[in-house]
């Protein structure tokens, strides 16, 4: 019987500096028939572990579509990821997933898309993005609206630039008041401000949402005054897990286990679930 | 005696002198009480005395839920008001802050408790009203106070390993002795820290010497012997042996015993250069 | 198939197991408690006790256990399955309650991926039974749909008959192949015989809980009850069913293993994200997880209460918290 905890192993092929304390790790299977064998989908997660340090989970934040690595997104904040940040390239981590659900992008052929994220939070956004980018025939308007708190804060910011520099994408950049360089010409305001200025068209649209709890909090309302139904806004919960498989018994939200039938939600799903978040 | 601790009770609560009554009620089977938290005076009849009243409550003056219900009144026995000392002295609450029931005591639980064959507080060393018939506090000498660990220290430093290896290796890391325990009141205990990570969290032979051994040093100097620990240990540890030899230790090198004056200098935290260090040895 | 077995046979019974490679675990009396732990002759066994100290689970699901095991050398990684987790062994003499709690736990460890920590022991254990002849006021099997002569979980059970016999009742092809191996230890059963059972009172209502919870996530009662409570985890961790557990590293400079420990949803910080946020911050919310889980979730889920009855929680608990009196007073609210 296979062990359902045993990890693949990974190596390290790229990192790169994302913000302060945030780093992107882009991962290749060690065992190339393993890699070969590998298939996930947009909004599913794994547990990353370092040898001696523990797991840790995150989502897979780069899109199915590449497929020849995975790529996670991570800021350094307990034991594990500390250790994570102590590797290098060529390093070997462990890797178990992929876990949970997933984006339902296939429904969302023929519609507008509305990405907003804030702060730490685009990682599971921007894999979803690229994946809907890389089929960017299949939707009409995308517009991604991205806060952090500062300009130093903002995490992939090359590929900020490369979103910008598109014209089949509309990016709305936003830092928080008091986060703006000398340099910065994005807006300065809140994300549910910047989302409820933006006002992006609700007809036929679905909003993908991450961030912290509290943009959460305040920005569900702004995208329902501007005519969002609920069972049209996404997105995904974190709790903490140990397993990923519903058997540790920690990430459920009442009868909800997070990592069996999340991390994706929508913000109806949501509504109903007992305030345990 | 009940009678009369319900009335105080009532009156407290009644002017208003405290929100809530931290007392003893009926518990689940006749051989057993439990903490009862009385907030109003028509509820007074909950409060019970008798010789199952062995928790030590002041351990619900660090807990959260218990703080959140207002300025208590608490009861106490004269062992327990020893925990209140040593929290007053560590500053983990402040005297204004907590009304002080004592009870008089001629010992708790059956057989009766360990702890209950030497005391020498049957009548608490602090309160601010006193229920029941005072009662003289006689010194029980050092040997007879100790007794407790005779057999133990007959051991040889071989057979006392094998001892608690044996006790150990039963621990199943549910934590209810640092829970339970007045004060073990750190906001994140050592257990809980894991960068690094000074204890294992597994429950093997290694995590639970070092939890064990480092639970018992973190009160030495502290711990008042009120036994809760052992009491509540669900494998049955004996916790006690370890403070106590500990608390003798303590006593031994630093002529201390905690609990039982406000004046006392702690024997943990207070420099002096005369002080021994054979006990670090 | 049923049998007969005396008491006088026990001696033989264990060391025929023993012949036969089999790991004997029973109850045993040290100091003041009885602990389901490895005996290796019938005169360590106790059976004049309501119910073991600690509860079956940790023979399929330990306290702690290495889930990986690996080396490292510079950034090599090896890793190594752990082994021999699995042994064959007989538990003899365990209760009914935690009898039905394997298959009450086999749902969960076997929910979309299996388990093999749990699924390998589960096929190498046996299972001898005693029914109840005794109960304490903890019990309450019947208000969670046991009693105390259940067979489901068990592959065999014995019910005292007499003063030295047991009634021995085979429950699964496992167990009949046990008590086939064994057969010389064995007579033939008389016509009517006298079982000796406890009774257990029914405490409450099982179908009043559930539609109550489904309804009460927020409510007062779940502050109130577990004010007293203290955050350890002797409840959940004497608890036959209670399967949290967490996942760590413990390694030096050059091996380490990862490890699977009992966790429990009283200690807080269970659920403490990294950033310091907790999605059950009070003790009241975390009572009220363990309940739920237990009487709606786990049922919603796999069909099943995620209780046996065994009383242990109210047992050990140190402030004296009673599971099947917050039961009794959900049933009463409930009735309101």
């Amino acid at each position: 019987m296979d062990n359902i905890y045993r990890p693949y192993l990974m190596t390290i092929s790229d990192m790169t500096d994302e913000a302060p304390g945030v780093r992107t790790f882009r991962l290749n299977f060690s065992d190339e028939e393993e890699g070969k064998n590998f298939k996930f989908q947009t909004g599913q997660f794994g547990l990353y572990s370092v040898f001696g340090a523990g797991e840790s989970t995150f989502c897979i934040a780069s899109s199915p579509t590449r497929e020849d690595y995975i790529e996670c997104t991570f800021r350094e904040a307990g034991r594990v990821t500390k250790a994570l940040r102590e590797l290098n390239v060529g390093d070997t981590i462990g890797f178990r997933g992929p876990y949970g659900n997933v984006f339902p992008i296939d429904k969302w052929e023929g519609k507008n898309l509305v990405f907003v994220a804030g702060g730490i939070a685009l990682p599971p956004l921007r894999s979803v993005i690229w994946n809907c980018l890389d089929l960017r025939d299949k939707y009409k308007d995308v517009t991604i609206i991205y806060g952090a708190k500062t300009v130093d804060d903002l995490v992939y910011k090359n590929e900020l630039k490369e979103w910008e520099a598109r014209d089949d994408i509309n990016l709305v950049t936003t830092v928080d008041p008091g986060g703006e360089t000398p340099e910065w010409t994005g807006k300065v305001g809140f994300v549910p401000t910047v989302v409820e200025e933006a006002a992006p068209d609700s007809n036929d649209t679905i909003a993908i949402v991450c961030g912290p709890p509290i943009m959460i909090k305040f920005t569900l309302p702004v995208l329902e005054k501007l005519g969002f139904k609920h069972d049209k806004v996404y997105t995904t919960l974190e709790n903490r897990m140990k397993c990923g498989l519903g058997k540790c018994g920690r990430c459920n939200i009442g009868c909800t286990y997070v990592c069996k039938e999340g991390p994706v939600f929508t913000a109806e799903e949501i509504s109903k679930m007992p305030d345990e978040f | 005696m009940i009678e009369e601790l319900r009335k105080k009770a009532e009156e407290l609560l009644k002017n208003d002198t405290v929100k809530v009554v931290f007392g003893y009620g009926e518990g689940s089977v006749p051989e057993r009480t439990r903490p009862v938290f009385i907030t109003k005076p028509e509820d007074v009849n909950k409060l019970t005395w008798n010789k199952y009243c062995v928790y030590n409550l002041t351990t619900y003056l660090k807990r959260q839920e218990t703080r959140k219900l207002g300025k208590p009144a608490i009861i106490v026995k004269g062992c327990d008001a020893r925990t209140i000392i040593v929290l007053l002295k560590e500053c983990q609450i402040k005297r204004e802050d907590v009304y002080i029931l004592g009870v008089t005591c001629d010992g708790v639980g059956d057989p009766l408790a360990t702890k209950c064959e030497s005391c020498d507080v049957h009548t608490p060393r602090i309160y601010d009203d006193l229920v029941g018939e005072k009662k003289e506090n006689k010194e029980v000498p050092f040997e007879e106070r100790y007794a407790e660990l005779d057999e133990y220290e007959k051991l040889g430093e071989k057979e006392k390993w094998e001892f608690w290896q044996k006790q150990f290796s039963k621990c199943i890391k549910c934590y209810a002795c640092s829970n339970m325990c007045p004060l073990c009141f750190c906001d994140r205990c050592i257990v809980e820290k894991n960068q690094p990570q000074w204890i294992d969290s597994s429950a093997h032979a290694r995590g639970n010497l070092s939890w064990n051994v480092t639970r018992a040093y973190h009160l030495a100097g502290r711990c008042i012997n009120c036994e809760e620990c052992q009491r509540v240990c669900p494998v049955d540890i004996p916790l006690n042996l370890l403070n106590k030899k500990l608390a003798k230790e303590a006593e031994k090198n630093f002529d201390y015993r905690p609990g039982y004056s406000v004046d006392d200098e702690l024997a943990m935290s207070t420099y002096k250069e005369e002080d021994s260090q054979e006990f670090f040895k | 198939m049923e049998k007969l077995l005396n008491k006088n046979k026990f001696d033989t019974l264990i060391a025929g197991l023993k012949k036969q490679g089999y790991k004997t675990v029973a109850p045993k009396k040290d100091n003041r408690l009885v602990t389901l732990e490895e005996v290796q002759d019938a005169s360590e066994i106790s059976l004049d006790h309501v119910i073991t100290n600690n509860s079956i689970k940790e023979f399929f699901f330990p306290k702690t256990e290495k889930i990986l095991s690996y080396t490292l050398d510079k950034n090599k990684v090896e890793m190594e399955e752990p082994k021999g987790f699995a042994v064959k062994s007989v538990i003899f003499g365990t209760r009914p309650c935690d009898a039905f709690s394997l298959p009450v736990m086999d749902k969960v460890f076997n929910w979309d991926c299996s388990d093999k920590f749990w699924v390998e022991r589960r096929e190498a254990i046996t299972i001898v039974t005693i029914s109840c002849d005794k109960s304490d006021s903890y019990c309450f099997c019947t208000s969670v749909g046991l009693a105390p002569d259940a067979k489901q979980g068990s592959d065999v059970l014995l019910t005292k008959i007499s003063n030295d016999e047991y009634l021995v009742e085979t429950v699964t092809e496992k167990g009949e192949n046990l008590v086939k191996e064994m057969e010389s230890v064995f007579s033939d059963p008389p016509g009517t015989p006298d079982r000796q059972v406890a009774t257990v009172e029914e405490k409450f209502d099982l179908k009043k809980i559930k539609p109550w919870l489904d309804d009460n996530f927020e409510h007062d009662v779940w502050d109130e009850f577990s004010n007293k409570c203290i955050g350890c985890g002797a409840c959940t961790f004497v608890c036959p069913t209670c399967h949290c557990f967490d996942i760590v590293d413990e390694c030096t400079m050059t091996k380490g293993d990862r490890v699977k420990n009992w966790d429990g949803c009283q200690f807080t910080m269970f659920t403490m994200h990294t950033s310091g946020h907790n999605p059950r911050s009070t003790q009241g919310m975390r009572w009220r997880q363990r309940i739920m889980h237990k009487f709606k979730y786990y049922v919603e889920k796999f069909d099943s209460t995620l209780c046996v009855g065994c009383g242990r929680c109210s047992r050990v608990c140190p402030a004296d918290m009673n599971i099947s009196e917050m039961l009794e007073l959900i049933e009463t609210e409930a009735g309101k």
